[in-house]
């Protein structure tokens, strides 16, 4: 029992660094702050759900259906919400992954509803992503996660990665110096998505159990903007740093506090966020990065310009 | 010699405001222009108009022969058209030599080869040895620098300056002046916006006096400084008596 909890923690800290990793691509290096990415986690949930159920499609395939899905819908979401900059950009986001939960509400007859569904059983069948032992769902999300860092890393070292910095940076400076910056942000959002619509249907293959409200959460949204901020924006480790941190504690603050003060938990949760976001905006990594340069430059020491509290 | 940039009667209004009236000028491939004029003349909006940041009202602008109106800036800087900002824009988080890799990328793709060509670059404006500093913790002037080290890295056939010397001290600005120079005897074609009227009798073969989104006066550096309503406009009456003096300016 006492195992299992420490994996379901283990799988969420993968699953929620690789939907991190998924998210900062497009907010990270494009500082395209989404914040309904819920969106594609939903759209790649019920694309292998449905192929699943409906038409006895393996979810291996599925999970590749489910980021085509999700990789097609970003074409007019993006075309839509990438004409707001900023926060209307971020509320936008937000609007088009509610939208779709009260679409996938309405679609009861194929998508089962409000009420959702549990998935058949199947025992222990990998070829149906279907696992007795929680430790296949470890893999496979140890797996999703070592190929978001891969995708990550080759974009960071090729001529990709300096223009989606620049175009975070200052879009109209990059656009000068021939950088497409519309064509880029929407190419970045098509990857982004593909990954995010992953992680969805392995959440549900997980859960066994799929609902609008499970599958276009807002908590899906925010988590994967949080622990790369926490973490390090922009960042190759960002999000990993920032899901080994929150996760855990989202879930031991669950388990210890959840049911004797309902509500408590969440408030702790907040209060540490703030810190943290308060206390170093460049994430985790960047305290990490910065104590590594005090270190290596320690001699001449070098000054920096004085913080204004002193 | 053939027009690198002709711009025919371009007109831009900001609500009430006439920003650009009726402008026309054209550049010969190879030749520097400087457009000049009191704040608020139109300088920069023209910038914006032929670079594409703003479609005109009214008017049409060709660069080598291609029609740029209606055209992305992404599209213009390809067809060899790079500009600077007046206030230089960095990618701050971004290395000095990133920072012009981004530009040279425009050409070639590979990493190496941008690397290569953004240190010419960078060697070019004086800037090699802080290619490894963060943008933002540049001085101005090594800003400035970036500044034309990015749009030089993207391979342009006509460069529009807005303002890179201001601000400079004069050694700085000689420098300056000496790098517009060296450009411009490489063949390229150049359109600066400047209000230091040393530097602008140093390097332009032409000048454009705007005044209320109007062109008011066009011809050679003589002739221009000469012109009544340019003085009266511009340079001020006291202007043509001190002709000679370094630090004229407005």
């Amino acid at each position: 029992m006492r195992s299992s909890f420490a994996i379901d923690i283990f799988i969420r800290v993968l699953l929620f660094a690789f939907i991190g990793v998924a998210w900062n691509l497009l907010g990270g290096y494009a500082k395209q702050l989404s914040l309904g990415h819920a969106a594609y986690f939903g759209l790649g949930a019920y694309t292998s759900t449905i192929l699943l159920i409906r038409f006895g499609v393996s979810p291996w395939i599925g999970i590749l259906a489910g980021g085509v899905v999700a990789m097609l819908a970003s074409l007019p979401i993006g075309a839509l919400c990438f004409r707001l900059r900023g926060p209307y950009f971020a509320i936008s986001t937000i609007a088009v992954a509610q939208v779709l939960m009260l679409l996938f509400l309405k679609f009861r007859d194929f998508a089962w509803g409000a009420e959702g569904t549990t998935l058949p059983n199947l025992g222990n069948s990998p070829w149906m992503m279907q696992f007795s032992a929680k430790a296949g769902y470890y893999y496979i999300a140890l797996a999703m996660l070592a190929l978001g860092l891969a995708v990550t890393y080759l974009i960071e070292r090729s001529w990709m990665g300096y223009y989606l910095v620049a175009v975070g940076e200052d879009e109209s400076a990059a656009e000068a110096i021939g950088v497409n910056a519309p064509r880029i942000k929407r190419n970045i959002y098509m990857i982004s998505a593909f990954l995010t619509a992953m992680a969805g249907t392995f959440y549900i293959q997980y859960i066994y159990f799929i609902d609008p409200n499970t599958a276009f959460s807002f908590n899906v949204s925010v988590e994967a903007a949080l622990v790369s901020i926490v973490g390090g924006i922009g960042t190759l480790w960002g999000p990993v740093v920032g899901a080994v941190l929150l996760e855990p504690t989202s879930a031991l603050l669950q388990s210890w506090l959840g049911s004797s003060h309902g509500g408590v938990q969440v408030t702790v949760y907040a209060v540490i966020l703030i810190t943290v976001i308060l206390w170093r905006p460049t994430g985790l990594l960047g305290v990490l990065t910065d104590a590594y340069e005090r270190i290596v430059n320690a001699f001449p020491a070098r000054t920096r310009e004085a913080p204004l509290d002193g | 010699m053939a027009e690198a940039l002709v711009v025919r009667n371009l007109s831009k209004r900001f609500g009430g405001l006439r920003a650009v009236a009726d402008l026309s000028f054209s550049v010969k491939e190879g030749e520097t222009l400087a457009l000049i004029g009191p704040n608020g003349a139109g300088k920069s909006t023209s910038f914006n108009l032929i670079t594409g940041y703003h479609r005109p009202d009214a008017g049409s602008v060709f660069a080598f022969g291609r029609e740029l109106v209606g055209l992305p800036p992404y599209d213009i800087c390809a067809l060899g058209l790079a500009r600077t900002f007046q206030v230089g824009r960095p990618f701050g988080t971004m290395t000095v030599l990133a920072n012009v890799m981004t530009g040279a990328l425009l050409r070639n793709k590979k990493l190496h080869v941008a690397r290569a060509r953004a240190r010419e670059a960078l060697e070019f404006v004086g800037l090699a040895a802080r290619e490894n500093t963060k943008a933002h913790d540049l001085t101005t002037i090594d800003e400035r620098r970036l500044e034309l080290a990015r749009a030089l890295a993207t391979e342009p056939r006509l460069l529009l300056l807005d303002e890179v010397m201001a601000g400079l001290n004069p050694s700085e600005m000689d420098q300056a002046v000496g790098l517009v120079g060296q450009l411009s005897k490489r063949g390229l074609s150049i359109v600066i916006v400047e209000h230091v009227m040393r530097a602008i009798t140093a390097v332009a073969h032409h000048i454009v006096v705007l005044d209320h989104g109007q062109q008011i006066a066009e011809g050679t550096p003589n002739d221009v400084l000469q012109n009544e309503e340019v003085i009266r406009a511009y340079l001020g009456t006291g202007y043509a008596h001190h002709t000679t003096s370094p630090d004229a300016q407005c």
